[in-house]
């Protein structure tokens, strides 16, 4: 595809940034605060889909859009090109994070419990009328509080057993005999695994590129092809083995002392999805930054079609990595709202010609039978 | 406590209380020399369960600092962009692995250590709470 410059309409670009951002709130400090705070799983799938973990500047990039979910992804994916590549960090790993919520579809009675954590799974979905009803003035003078964390139970309420560390499902199967153990591999060095950011994905991808991808795709697009398997045009039917909510500490090496310290908790989601229709179990996975539950459901279904032998072609591996990718496929489709004139109009050509071409060949006898 | 322990607690602290403590400990620290002061990227590495492969989960944005105070090197990195944050981290790592205001700063440390368990401590009691025991009919 070849494409030219066009030139022009500087004036009406520089109207038409300012007419955008007149129909939008105004830009604020206490805009993307207020973001940060009140909306932290809009925030948390930006970060997931940009990859890069910054509450503020996601807030930031929600606010500067408008709430463009693909801008505000490009945005932190564009600062994050900005941003040098100074560590790798420990490898994160099940026992060390901090769980908030775990629940397991498949298995009613697991070791450590069902722990529903902070959802609305079982709340009615009702929109609150009343919190609109109120008094304007009264309404925007109190503002929220401040997200704080507490508790009026006593502490002899809590359930002794509580372990923010539980085991993990598969673990658990793993020593019950019902999957297969996995090989003990050991810790990998954190710099040298296969990294999609800086080499582009071959197929079949090595799994770290497919975890990977699978960590910052669209959900939007990881739904759309989970729900077609699970609809049925999937070769699996699974259930959620387990689905994780945590805080994970992103540990660094100090390079003086050469010891590990933890730079602060990143939120993180991880769900294990089962499939019991196999001749054995077969688990399905996939993780990413923040919490977003429905993306780690849907992505874990697809990693389990990614490996059947003959998969939908939805479901191939390179099908669903090339089409989840956000910003590369946002990015494709709204290109088709800048000028394509030179590619239409020679497509125009082209037809015109085609007619007169048409027009000028004699019509032989049947033809219009 | 370990220089490890003590960033482990001060890197969740609050920011300005961090500085705070850190201005007030800049005049025994003097000279300070600041090797790096930056913002920057790291790699999460991400163990799974259902293969036990590692993998990127994505990158997180931090700042770090690092300094030179006594002949001593100091180092510190926080989440998010605050080159101030970093770099009061820093200076602490220092004064505290040169064996300068090292009661201050272990004071200050068990303070900060005691309200971050505390916050721990409320949130886990509750999600404790949400244990569900399903019963099937």
């Amino acid at each position: 595809m070849a494409y030219v410059a066009a030139r022009g309409g500087e004036a009406a670009i520089l109207q038409s940034e300012q007419l955008h951002q007149l129909l939008n709130a105004p830009l604020s400090l206490a805009t993307v605060r207020m973001i940060e705070a009140s909306l932290p799983y809009l925030v948390d799938r930006v970060m997931g889909e940009g990859s890069l973990y910054a509450p503020e500047l996601a807030a930031l990039a929600l606010a500067q859009t408008g709430g463009d979910l693909y801008e505000a992804v490009l945005l932190l994916r564009a600062y994050r090109s900005t941003q040098p590549r100074l560590a790798y960090a420990e490898p994160v790993t099940q026992t060390e994070l901090l769980t908030v919520r775990r629940i397991s579809a498949s298995f009613k009675d697991i070791p450590g419990g069902q722990i529903l954590g902070p959802s609305l799974d079982y709340s009615h979905r009702l929109l609150r009328l009343d919190l609109l009803d109120q008094d304007n003035q009264a309404h925007s003078a109190s503002a929220p509080p401040a997200a704080t964390v507490s508790s009026d139970a006593p502490v002899d309420e809590v359930p002794p057993s509580y372990d923010p560390s539980p085991l993990a499902v598969a673990d658990w199967q793993r020593s019950e005999g019902l999957l297969a153990a996995v090989p003990e591999v050991p810790l990998t060095d954190p710099a040298s695994l296969p990294d999609l950011t800086r080499e582009p994905a071959d197929f079949p991808a090595p799994r770290a590129h497919r975890l990977q991808a699978l960590a910052r795709a669209d959900t939007g697009g990881v739904l759309a092809l989970g729900y077609a398997s699970m609809r049925g045009y999937g070769l699996a039917h699974p259930t959620v083995n387990e689905l994780r909510l945590a805080y994970a500490d992103v540990r660094l090496r100090h390079p003086v002392t050469g010891e590990a310290f933890s730079i602060g908790r990143v939120r993180v989601s991880q769900c294990e999805v089962v499939d019991t229709q196999a001749t054995e179990l077969r688990l399905g996975y996939t993780a990413t930054l923040g919490w977003n539950e429905v993306k780690c459901i849907a992505g874990a279904m697809l990693d389990l079609e990614m490996d059947a032998p003959q998969p939908h072609p939805a479901h191939s591996e390179e099908f669903v990595l090339y089409h989840t990718e956000p910003v590369e496929a946002s990015g494709f489709c709204i290109h088709y709202k800048l000028p394509h004139y030179v590619t239409f109009q020679s497509g125009l050509d082209a037809l015109r010609d085609a007619r007169a071409t048409a027009a000028d060949t004699p019509t032989e006898p049947g033809d219009a039978q | 406590m370990q220089a490890h322990e003590l960033l482990d607690i001060l890197t969740r602290a609050p920011a300005d209380a961090v500085k705070r403590f850190a201005e007030d400990l800049l005049p025994r620290l003097e000279p300070v020399e600041v090797l790096r002061n930056r913002t920057g990227l790291a790699m999460l590495p991400f163990r799974e369960t259902a293969q036990a492969s590692t993998f990127y989960l994505g990158e997180i944005l931090l700042a770090e600092a690092h300094v030179r105070v006594a002949g001593v090197e100091g180092y510190a990195a926080c989440l998010g962009r605050d080159l101030e944050q970093a770099l009061a981290l820093a200076l602490i790592d220092a004064a505290h692995r040169a064996g300068i205001a090292g009661p201050a700063i272990a004071d200050f440390a068990r303070t900060q250590a005691a309200d971050l368990a505390e916050t721990d401590e409320a949130l886990m009691r509750a999600v404790g709470q949400t244990r569900v025991d399903l019963e099937t009919f």
